[in-house]
């Protein structure tokens, strides 16, 4: 972390001391109001320097200080020791546009909306427009010019007041569309700002129209005002550091925390927003989930909501979905994160526990459900194909053994062994369902080569594996096998393919590719959808690559010890 | 002619006895696993040797690699595999390179005596019987409409099959009722179309047939 404090607070010192010593001291004797004013000047230099220091890419210091310098025309304006001149009289009025754009760019430093650009440039213009025209109708010009500047002078106020109450107007929309982490970071500043436009405004009035004894303490208002502006800045930075301080407590409160989302509610509170979401990263499944082991989607890049991705060393930890107000305190994220590191792959654990638990028990639900559904099907083909046919075939021999003819004997007989032969066709589609032969026979290798050998489509089959595999794995893996083959037959319009069996790290791949019309989509086809059941089903993952024209590969993992 | 069995249903070794003894055929031996075949038959070489695939002990693929044993041991009998299931992968493996005396047939077979002995005939004889499921399910990979396959007539596709069945010219004028100068018509007419180079009258056309059915 940087450590801006020294040099910060040397160069702030010497531009307030320049200030108190050179223009303000000399003149307080005479009238305090110098004196307060110097201080406003001052508390400007002093905030600005310290805000450019630690945001150089932000304006804001830079319009602080700007201020704090064109304070010095407006100052000195009002000695009686410094002639009036042109120059410093045009200059004057500067300080009260730039503390406008100042109060419009906060906190970004950027005028965001056309809106905010018009009244900032309007009160340029004002400041350059109305001291000139008050000089030169003292110096009482020559007709036109007179008219003129009078009207430019007499309607100074109304401009004025129609350009404070802009102001007002734009800086109070910004703060209300301001999320609350926003609002919570920018409320001193807009607050003490709008009081001291509301001030100025009134001060303005005041010396144009009201009555005299006012004027001075108007002054005072007015110029106390303003200084809380850069004090509040300044306190705000300080509530930035308290900010980190509490991430100590954070430390304290993950220790207590009970509940699953403890530590999402320990992080919203110490980064003080209440809309902070944690995503905990699955590795093996390339997703995020939630403390309960909900999958999380990051939301696109939409107005408001960033998201910003926590590491440990080199591996994903989670990402936490907030407010873009916490880009502006980096540091805090950045501190709050690593003091909750340990929790957060702890969390990252037991959501990715979850997680696993809630698939396994949706996949389970649905095997259960597969299974029962399976055993009724074979149930109805025996009972509707194999059961009756016996039974028609016991019917036609008690016919042959009834007649007396040997020729109505001979054909019924013949029935009788077509019956049989059809009911051993159909024994075998059933028996086929409940469990393929060949896989019995030979095994996965053998088993895929079959399949390979009556796809019309020609495949080449690559097996390094060693047998044997698990019965549920080999099921698994025939399967995905047989209906990858079957959608490359039916979808892919492909000339060739592949199928490639590989054993290694406790898993079996299987991949099955094509030089198709790619396309596949699981959202679209309930085929693909029905791999991906049954490769979460055995604990495995399913992973499709499959361009519009670039054929498509699909690999299953199945985990088998 | 000579015939050993083997297989491990007692109700279908003896009854595929009975069948083959009322057929005139002489069984020498029926066993139920596939190591008291191999020992019988190099004792004693019968012309065919008629197995299933599931023998003890493991009921899987035992009887297919005593047939390809027996094949590489034993080239002057003839093996013909019996199963519940017939598969095109099993065939190739069956075939691979040679298809003198060879025949894998469904055990649903054994109902058309006449048709079943004339397949052991075949296989014994030194020819080869391979079963209609699997030829019809290496004719129907053929389906890509560029196949020169599909430019074959109904009734060439018809003799095409019958002669990867393993099925004699003589044979195949019978089962479809015509001449046996048609049947060798159209074997010259398919041999033409598809591009192979064993004539129709070679006796390795079975082969070319298998070849190019499982290309």
């Amino acid at each position: 972390m940087r450590r801006p404090g020294i040099s910060i607070a040397v160069l702030a010192s010497l531009a307030v001391a320049v200030w108190l010593l050179v223009i303000g001291l000399p003149e307080t004797r005479r009238d305090p109001s110098w004196g307060v004013g110097a201080i406003l000047g001052a508390s400007f230099l002093f905030a600005g320097v310290v805000a450019w220091r630690l945001h150089p890419r932000n304006r804001v210091g830079l319009l602080m200080v700007a201020i704090g310098i064109a304070w010095i025309p407006q100052q000195l304006s009002a000695s009686s020791e410094v002639p009036p001149r042109l120059v410093w009289l045009a200059l004057c009025g500067l300080w009260a546009a730039l503390a406008c754009h100042l109060f419009l760019a906060f906190p970004t430093g950027r005028l965001g909306g056309r809106a905010s650009r018009i009244v900032v440039g309007v009160a340029y213009a004002e400041a350059v427009i109305f001291p000139v025209a008050v000089m030169l109708t003292r110096t009482k010009p020559a007709e036109p010019l007179r008219s003129i500047m009078e009207f430019v002078d007499d309607s100074s106020w109304q401009v004025l007041l129609v350009t404070g109450a802009a102001v007002l107007g734009l800086a109070m929309t910004r703060w209300r569309e301001g999320s609350v982490a926003q609002r919570r970071a920018v409320t001193p500043v807009v607050a003490a700002s709008m009081i001291a436009t509301v001030a100025f405004v009134a001060e303005r009035l005041v010396i144009s129209w009201g009555p005299e004894d006012l004027e001075r303490p108007i002054v005072y208002v007015t110029f106390v005002a303003f200084i809380t502006i850069p004090l509040a800045y300044l306190g705000s930075l300080i509530r930035h550091r308290i900010d980190r301080a509490r991430v100590a407590d954070l430390v304290v409160t993950l220790r207590d925390r009970k509940q699953p989302d403890g530590l999402e509610r320990a992080l919203a509170t110490t980064l003080h927003d209440p809309t902070l979401r944690v995503g905990y990263w699955m590795a093996d499944q390339a997703r995020y989930v939630d403390a309960e082991g909900h999958p999380v989607t990051l939301p696109p890049k939409e107005h408001g909501r960033v998201t910003t991705r926590v590491d440990q060393g080199r591996s994903r930890l989670a990402v936490l979905l907030h407010d873009e107000a916490l880009l502006e305190q980096p540091l805090l994220v950045e501190a709050a994160c690593a003091a909750a590191a340990l929790a957060l792959e702890n969390e990252r654990l037991t959501a990715d526990l979850r997680a696993r638990l809630r698939q396994l028990a949706a996949s389970r639900a649905r095997m259960l459900q597969w299974g029962e559904a399976e055993r009724r099907k074979i149930e109805r083909d025996l009972h509707d194909g194999v059961q009756q046919r016996l039974l028609s075939v016991a019917m036609t021999l008690g016919l042959a053994e009834a007649t007396t003819d040997p020729a109505t004997a001979g054909a019924l007989m013949g029935e009788a062994k077509a019956a049989v032969l059809a009911s051993l066709d159909d024994l075998r589609a059933v028996s086929h369902g409940i469990h393929p032969p060949v896989l019995t026979e030979r095994g996965l290798p053998g088993a895929v080569k079959e399949l390979a050998a009556v796809t019309p489509v020609a495949v080449e089959c690559v097996i390094d594996m060693v047998e044997p595999l698990p019965p549920a794995v080999e099921s698994a893996a025939y399967y995905i096998v047989n209906e990858s083959l079957a959608n490359v037959t039916k979808h892919a319009r492909a000339g060739r393919a592949w199928v490639r069996l590989t054993r290694g790290d406790g898993r079996l791949m299987v991949e099955v590719g094509d030089d198709g019309c790619g396309g596949a989509d699981p959202a679209r086809g309930s085929g693909l959808e029905g791999l991906i059941h049954r490769a979460e089903a055995n604990g495995g993952r399913l992973h499709i690559d499959s361009q519009e024209g670039r054929g498509t590969v699909l690999r299953v993992m199945l985990p088998c010890e | 002619m000579r015939v050993a069995i083997c297989e491990d249903s007692t109700l279908f070794r003896e009854g595929l006895a009975r069948l083959l003894a009322e057929a005139g055929f002489e069984v020498v031996a029926a066993v139920d696993d596939a190591d008291k075949l191999l020992a019988r038959i190099g004792a004693d070489p019968p012309d065919v040797a008629i197995l299933d695939i599931r023998l003890p002990p493991t009921h899987t693929d035992e009887g297919l690699r005593a047939a390809l044993t027996l094949r590489r041991r034993h080239p002057a009998v003839g093996v013909l595999v019996l199963s519940q299931y017939v598969r095109v992968s099993y065939a190739v493996e069956l075939l691979d390179g040679r298809v003198e005396g060879i025949g894998y047939l469904l055990k649903d077979r054994v109902s058309d005596l006449v048709e079943f002995a004339a397949a052991i005939r075949r296989v014994g004889a030194g020819g080869s019987a391979l079963d209609p499921v699997v030829v019809e399910q290496l004719v129907s990979r053929h389906r890509q409409p560029d196949d020169p396959l599909i430019q074959l007539t109904a009734r060439e596709r018809d003799v095409l099959r019958l002669m990867a069945e393993g099925r004699t010219n003589l044979a195949i004028a019978e089962r479809l009722a015509i001449a046996e100068r048609t049947v060798e018509k159209h074997g010259t007419s398919i041999f033409g179309k598809l591009g192979l180079e064993a004539g129709p009258h070679d006796h390795r056309r079975v082969l070319a047939v298998l070849r190019y059915l499982n290309a």
